[in-house]
C-alpha cells in the first residue's frame, strides 16, 4: 500500500517538470495496449508514447505517437529499432498478443512467438532500459499434479498440443533467454490470470456468453480470473517502477466452475470426458466452436496461480475479488443484452 | 399504444389530454355505441352491429365519427387545476351513462397497470426464470469457497451423513483429544485404510466436533482419490486437499491443522490379512514437512477402518484402462455391485497420542538429513503401530468393540 501511496504522490512532488519517459506499447488496438496507452496519457511523468500495432487505436491521442509494424513480417525488427533508436524509447511494454485462439495457426505462430524475437532483438539492438511482457498463466497448464497454488518458480508446461498455450510459453522462454543476455534491462513478465470483465473480449467472455457452458462429468476445478481493470493496474505498476522477474497478477479468491457457472445463471451441460474431447476436436474443426479441445482440461484440472510475490513485491493490490469480477461482467452482459433488445425492437 | 392514457388523449389527435373534448354532437342523435364490456345495452340491435365494426376502446376514441372541431388546430390553453376525478365527471355528464362507464374502465385500468417510472431498468425477457435458475443452482452452494475449495455451506448439509456415520454406523470412540493444540499449526500422522478413505472423514468430524476449540482439520487426499470423478470434488467442497508438498507446506504456514496418511496408496489397497501391520511411510516427506515448517507432529492411530472392507485379492490389470491402481476383490464386491460398496459396521477406535517435538529437537537443518528423515520417520511409524496393537489387544469384538 505504501509503495502504492508514494507513486502516486511523486508526480504531485515535481508536477512542474514535464516528465521524459518515453514509453512504447505494441497491441495499441488491443484492449491491455490500448487500456495502458490511455492510462500513460493520462499521467505528466510520461514524455511520449508510441503505439505501435497494424491499426490505429480507436481512442484520441494527445501524446501518443502512432506507428504501424507488422510483427509478422521479417523486416520487423529492423524497422522497430529505428524507431525505438529514434525517439529514445527506455521502457518497452510487449502486449501485442492472441486474446482468443483461432485457427490460423500458422499466423498466430509467427505473430506470437516470431513476432516476440523480433520485438526482444530490436530491444536489445536499441538497449531498452525495461522490458514489460504480458503472458498468462495458462502457460503453466492445467495439470492433474499441480499444487493448488502455482508460484512463479513453477514450470511453464504449456501444453502438448495448444498452440495458442505453447506460443505464449515459447514467447516467455525468449524472453528469459533475452533477460540472461542483457543485465542491464530490467525483464518484468506479468502473468495475468484469465481477464474477465465488462468491457474486454477475449476466450474466456466469449466462453461465459453463451447461455449453457459444458461441464466435465464429476470434475469441478477451481478457478481464477483478474478484473481487467486490476490487470491494467498492473501495466501501469510495472511500467511506473522496476520489478525485475516473472509475477502472477491474480484477484482474490478462487471457486468452483460449478458455481462460476451458477452465479452467472449459465445452464451447465454435462458431458463424460472420453466424449467430450472427441466431441470438442469436432466442433473445433468445423469451426462451430471457438475454443480447441485441449481448453477442456482446464474445465477438468487446476491451473491457480499464487499472487503473493506480486502482493509483496510489486505492492500489487486487486480491487476486485473473483465475486466482484463476476458480478461486474455478469451486470454489464445483461445491461449489454438489454440494450440489444431495444435496438432490435426500434 | 394509449394503454395508459385518460380518455381522448389519441396519438394522431393533436390536442392535449387536459382539454375537454371537442363538443360532440346532441346525444340523441347519436345511436348508443354498443360495448362488449357492458352489459346492459348490446343485445339491442344485432343488425346494427354488423352493419358497423365495433370500435376498438383501445385505440379508437371516443365520438371519432363526429366531425373534427374546427379549432383543433388552435387548442385552447391548458387548464390548470383539474384533477382526473373532475375530467371523468365532466365528460360522463356530457356523454352519457355508456361513456360514463368506459371512463371509469379506464381509469381503474390506469391504476391497477401505472406506466413503469421513468429512468428504470428494463427488464430482459425470461429474467425472471434467469433469477429463479440462479436461485436454484445457488442454493446449495456459497457464492466463497476458501483457497482450498472447502464450501462452507456444502460441508455443512452433508454434515448429518457424516454426523451418521460417525455416531451411529462406526460409533467412533475418541480419546486422546486433549493432546491437539488450540492454536497454532500440527501435523495429524495416522495409519490408513478401508480401501475407500472414510478415516479422513472421521477425524475431520471428531476434531471439528469433540475438540474445545473446534478446530477444522484438512486431510491431504493421495491423487488418484482426488481425481476420481465426483469423489474427488465431493472430498474437496468438505475440506480434502490434494496431498502435495506444496499444499502442506501453504496450510502449516497459515497454522492450519493437516492430517497425513503416511502409508498413501499402499495403506488403502492393503489385503485382509495385512490388516493392522503398516506399511513403509513413503519416503518420509511428511517429516521434512515438519521439520521445514516447524510443526508438531501428533500421531493417531485408527482402529476398526482396517475391517471396513476386507479385501481378499485386487486386480490390477483391467484397473489401469479405467484409470484406478486396482480393482478391490471383497466378499461382496463386485459381486453385489454397487451394493458391495457398503462399509461394514465396525466398531471404530480413533486415538491422538502425545505430539513428537522433531521440530524443536532438530529444526529445520534436519530435513536435509536423508538419515535423520528416515530414522524419525520410522520412529513415528513404530508408535502408532504401538497404539494400534495396544488398542487390538483390549478389543474383543470387531462389530461390536
Amino acid at each position: 500500500m505504501a509503495r502504492r501511496k508514494k507513486s502516486s504522490t511523486q508526480p504531485s512532488a515535481r508536477s512542474f517538470d514535464p516528465g521524459e519517459r518515453v514509453v512504447a506499447v505494441t497491441g495499441a488496438y488491443s484492449f491491455v495496449g490500448g487500456e495502458l496507452i490511455k492510462r500513460l496519457e493520462e499521467d505528466r511523468r510520461y514524455y511520449k508514447v508510441l503505439a505501435i500495432d497494424i491499426r490505429k487505436p480507436a481512442f484520441p491521442l494527445t501524446k501518443t505517437q502512432f506507428h504501424k509494424v507488422d510483427l509478422t513480417l521479417p523486416t520487423a525488427d529492423a524497422e522497430l529499432s529505428g524507431i525505438l533508436k529514434r525517439e529514445g524509447v527506455e521502457t518497452f511494454v510487449h502486449a501485442a498478443f492472441l486474446s482468443a485462439p483461432t485457427h490460423n495457426a500458422t499466423w498466430a505462430h509467427e505473430f506470437e512467438s516470431i513476432g516476440t524475437v523480433h520485438v526482444l532483438n530490436a530491444c536489445g539492438e536499441a538497449k531498452i532500459r525495461k522490458f514489460i511482457l504480458w503472458s498468462s498463466t495458462v502457460v503453466y497448464g492445467a495439470a492433474p499434479l499441480n499444487p493448488n497454488f502455482l508460484t512463479e518458480d513453477a514450470e511453464l508446461r504449456g501444453h502438448p498440443r495448444s498452440r495458442f498455450i505453447n506460443d505464449k510459453a515459447e514467447a516467455e522462454r525468449e524472453t528469459a533467454r533475452f533477460a540472461k543476455e542483457n543485465r542491464d534491462t530490467t525483464v518484468t513478465v506479468l502473468r495475468t490470470a484469465p481477464i474477465l470483465g465488462p468491457r474486454i473480449r477475449n476466450y474466456v467472455t466469449r466462453f461465459f456468453a453463451r447461455p449453457a457452458c459444458p461441464t466435465l462429468m464429476g470434475y469441478d476445478p477451481l478457478m481464477q480470473f483478474v478484473h481487467e481493470d486490476d490487470a491494467i493496474d498492473a501495466f501501469k505498476l510495472a511500467s511506473d517502477e522496476d520489478f525485475a522477474g516473472a509475477f502472477n497478477i491474480v484477484g482474490d479468491g478462487v471457486l468452483p466452475y460449478s458455481t462460476i457457472l451458477a452465479m452467472m445463471g449459465k445452464v451447465p451441460l454435462p458431458v463424460p470426458h472420453f466424449v467430450a474431447y472427441p466431441l470438442a476436436q469436432a466442433l473445433w474443426a468445423t469451426q462451430v466452436f471457438d475454443s480447441p479441445p485441449n481448453f477442456l482440461d482446464f474445465l477438468r484440472y487446476l491451473c491457480v496461480a499464487d499472487g503473493s510475490r506480486a502482493r509483496e513485491v510489486m505492492g500489487f493490490r486487486p480491487h476486485h475479488d473473483i465475486k466482484s469480477a463476476i458480478l461486474d461482467f455478469l451486470g454489464v452482459a445483461a445491461e449489454r443484452h438489454d440494450l440489444a433488445s431495444e435496438e432490435g425492437r426500434a | 399504444m394509449s394503454d395508459h392514457r385518460v380518455l381522448g388523449d389519441n396519438p394522431f389527435e393533436p390536442a392535449p389530454p387536459a382539454e375537454p373534448a371537442a363538443p360532440a354532437p346532441p346525444a340523441a342523435e347519436q345511436p348508443p355505441e354498443p360495448s362488449k364490456k357492458v352489459r346492459s345495452k348490446p343485445r339491442a340491435q344485432p343488425a346494427a352491429k354488423a352493419r358497423r365494426p365495433v370500435p376498438d376502446i383501445e385505440t379508437e376514441p371516443l365520438g371519432a365519427e363526429a366531425a373534427p372541431h374546427p379549432a383543433a388546430d388552435h387548442p385552447p390553453p391548458p387548464e390548470y387545476g383539474r384533477t382526473l376525478d373532475h375530467e371523468v365527471r365532466q365528460e360522463a355528464a356530457r356523454r352519457g351513462l355508456v361513456d360514463e362507464f368506459r371512463l371509469v374502465e379506464r381509469w381503474v385500468r390506469e391504476r391497477i397497470q401505472p406506466e413503469p417510472p421513468a429512468g428504470e431498468r428494463r427488464r430482459l425477457p425470461l429474467e425472471f426464470l434467469w433469477r429463479r435458475w440462479r436461485d436454484i443452482a445457488m442454493r446449495d452452494r456459497s457464492d466463497f469457497v476458501d483457497e482450498f475449495g472447502r464450501d462452507p455451506m456444502y460441508a455443512a448439509r452433508v454434515e448429518p451423513l457424516i454426523r451418521f456415520i460417525y455416531e451411529k454406523y462406526f460409533r467412533v470412540e475418541l480419546e486422546g483429544c486433549e493432546h491437539i493444540p488450540h492454536v497454532g499449526r500440527g501435523l495429524i500422522v495416522a495409519n490408513h485404510s478401508g480401501t475407500v478413505p472414510y478415516d479422513g472423514a472421521m477425524i475431520m468430524y471428531a476434531v471439528r466436533k469433540e475438540h474445545g476449540s473446534h478446530r477444522e482439520v484438512r486431510p491431504l487426499v493421495e491423487d488418484f482419490v482426488f481425481h476420481f470423478p465426483y469423489l474427488g470434488t465431493f472430498i474437496n467442497r468438505i475440506g480434502g486437499v490434494r496431498a502435495c508438498q506444496e499444499n502442506a507446506e501453504r496450510l502449516l504456514l497459515q497454522d492450519q491443522l493437516v492430517a497425513v496418511f503416511p502409508e498413501g496408496i499402499k495403506g488403502i489397497g492393503k489385503l485382509y490379512r495385512e490388516r493392522y501391520q503398516l506399511q513403509r511411510f513413503g519416503r518420509g516427506g511428511f517429516i521434512k514437512l515438519a521439520l521445514r515448517t516447524d510443526s508438531p507432529i501428533i500421531p493417531a492411530a485408527v482402529v476398526g477402518a482396517e475391517e471396513i472392507h476386507p479385501m481378499l485379492t485386487k486386480v490390477s490389470w483391467l484397473a489401469k484402462s479405467v484409470g484406478i491402481p486396482y480393482i478391490p476383490i471383497t466378499p461382496t464386491f463386485p459381486w453385489l455391485g454397487p451394493r458391495g460398496l457398503v462399509p461394514r459396521p465396525t466398531k471404530w477406535y480413533l486415538r491422538f497420542g502425545e505430539p513428537l517435538p522433531f521440530n524443536t529437537e532438530y529444526g529445520a537443518r534436519g530435513a536435509e538429513d536423508r538419515i535423520l528423515v528416515n530414522r524419525l520417520s520410522e520412529q513415528v511409524r513404530s508408535r502408532i503401530q504401538e497404539m494400534v496393537d495396544e488398542r487390538l489387544s483390549r478389543r474383543r469384538s470387531v462389530l461390536f468393540g
